[in-house]
């Protein structure tokens, strides 16, 4: 009976967090060649980005992070930074490829 | 009637054969201990815990800018094994906060919340549960130059690369960890003490990556660690999409012994191919796995039904050496292959089954898993903290 209750529990628990994320404004917007889409309208002060930063951005992402994972399907404006410091240290990036794996997610 | 004492002896068994990382592993090499270290999550620890990430997120409620929010990310699971007709199933929560305090210093730290529920006689009788919370890694880093980070507190053990790169249950194409997992991450997968890491050089078209370390024994609850120095060397090569390494561990405790270890990954720029390897080698073992995973994204865009598929196979041996107490490692040499099946819906849910078939002169067995997992990522203070 307890495991019944746990497994159920364990289930809401997932069709809940998928909600959540299904309502998420970010989520709205599509998904760009499988990457995780760039974090759209960034802060009005950050630099204008080139397309062939991006560009460069992009095949930097596929080159070091999806060595190990999946990108996540979106990531917001506000959590873009920590996510890249994040990686830096744990993926081990080169500083060039942090600036330019930000430009590709938050232009 | 069955004992608290008789469930850890079922759980060590069970933990001997699999060899998850994050906490079945390490409950292998905590042996004594065991009874001390399962149970229910001591409140003092949760509470120690939950007081460092208030304080964290509070300090960094004055120091970070709109644009630099911590974040909480993670998974959430639901794994079931079978392994030699025994099943067992593991609920897990691995909360991932990440605390940016201005352009230089980081706070990083991962949990691992664990239900492990199975039969209290094998593979029959009623089901009971135990509940394991493990702090994989709380790490201040100091990000000095381009070319290094310090690094202090716990932090996963940077032998090879399984450890580092794969054990969160979200991210790894297979939910059991290789064979071989246990040599140089001992004593529970995580050291407590200070790391150097970092790129050493990069051009366009290759990087050398670093890291030296040395780690104190602990043997607090939660916060095990052996007392080692080691360090890892990685050459990157990214228009290829080819990464070799080595490792190296001297293991300073009552015995001192080395570990090394070398790995290769290799991910083609026009395939949705992954592959990983590693071999490792030490006084209680020595083996390798090698795994390949196809996503059948290039068939009909990744999110088609067809594309949203991944296939694994992964092979494994290992020799047997020195046996000791505590190094989690098989009693005899064993063969291993995997295949698996992953399925990436949409909003980071994932499902998984794969089938293994062991051979050992310990006793050959079929392991059968299915797992469905949910990845989230969302900052951790709402918006209106920051002004």
């Amino acid at each position: 009976m307890r495991i019944t209750l746990f497994a159920a529990s364990v289930l809401a628990l997932f069709a809940i967090c998928a909600n959540v994320s299904g309502q998420s404004p970010a989520q709205a917007a599509k998904k760009q060649s499988g990457a995780a889409k760039p974090a759209a309208n960034q802060t009005q002060s950050a630099p204008s980005t080139t397309d062939q930063e991006q560009k460069e951005g992009e095949r930097r992402f596929r080159a070091n992070c999806g060595r190990c994972h999946n990108p996540p399907e979106s990531i917001s404006p506000r959590e873009v930074k920590a996510v890249m410091q994040h990686m830096r240290v744990r993926a081990m990036l080169s500083a060039q490829d942090e600036e330019l794996i930000l430009k590709y997610l938050a232009p | 009637m069955t004992t608290p004492g008789d469930r850890a002896f079922t759980l060590v068994n069970v933990s001997r054969i699999f060899a998850f990382r994050g906490t079945v592993a390490w409950i292998g090499s905590w042996d004594g201990e065991l009874g001390a270290g399962l149970g229910f999550i001591k409140d003092v620890w949760l509470q120690k815990l939950l007081g460092i990430a208030l304080l964290m997120l509070w300090t960094a409620s004055g120091l970070c800018a709109q644009e630099n929010a911590p974040i909480l990310s993670g998974g959430v699971q639901f794994l079931s094994s079978t392994v030699g007709g025994n099943t067992f199933f593991q609920p897990a929560i691995a909360p991932v906060l990440v605390v940016p305090l201005g352009d230089h210093w980081l706070v990083e730290s991962r949990a691992d919340l664990r239900g492990f529920i199975a039969h209290d006689n094998g593979s029959s009788g009623p089901y009971s549960g135990q509940f394991i919370g493990t702090l994989e890694y709380l790490q201040l880093d100091y990000i000095a130059n381009p070319h290094l980070t310090v690094t202090v507190g716990r932090f996963l053990t940077p032998f090879n690369i399984y450890d580092e790169r794969f054990t969160p249950f979200w991210i790894r194409d297979l939910q059991d960890a290789p064979i071989i997992f246990p040599i140089g991450t001992r004593t529970s997968g995580s050291n407590n003490g200070l790391m150097f890491r970092g790129v050493a050089t990069a051009h366009p078209t290759w990087e050398v990556n670093y890291t030296a370390y040395f780690s104190v024994l602990s043997t607090t609850e939660n916060l095990q660690s052996g007392r080692t120095a080691g360090g890892r060397m990685g050459v990157f090569f990214p228009l290829a999409g080819v990464e070799v390494g080595a490792s190296y561990q001297r293991f300073l405790q009552d015995v001192n012994y080395n570990a090394v270890g070398a790995y290769f990954t290799w991910q083609p720029p026009q395939i949705p191919l992954d592959v990983r390897s590693e071999y490792a080698h030490s006084p209680n073992g020595q083996g390798y796995w090698l795994e390949a995973a196809y996503h059948f994204s290039k068939t009909r865009g990744d999110t088609s039904r067809l594309g949203r598929l991944q296939g694994v196979a992964r092979i494994q041996q290992f020799f047997k050496g020195t046996p000791a107490p505590g190094d989690s490692l098989p009693s005899a040499d064993t063969n291993r292959f995997d295949f698996g099946l992953n399925y990436y819906l949409p909003h980071d849910v994932r499902v998984n089954g794969s089938y293994g078939r062991q051979y050992s002169t310990a006793g050959n067995a079929n392991i059968w898993e299915a797992q469905i997992s949910y990845r989230f990522l969302f900052p951790a203070l709402p918006s209106g903290v920051f002004k």
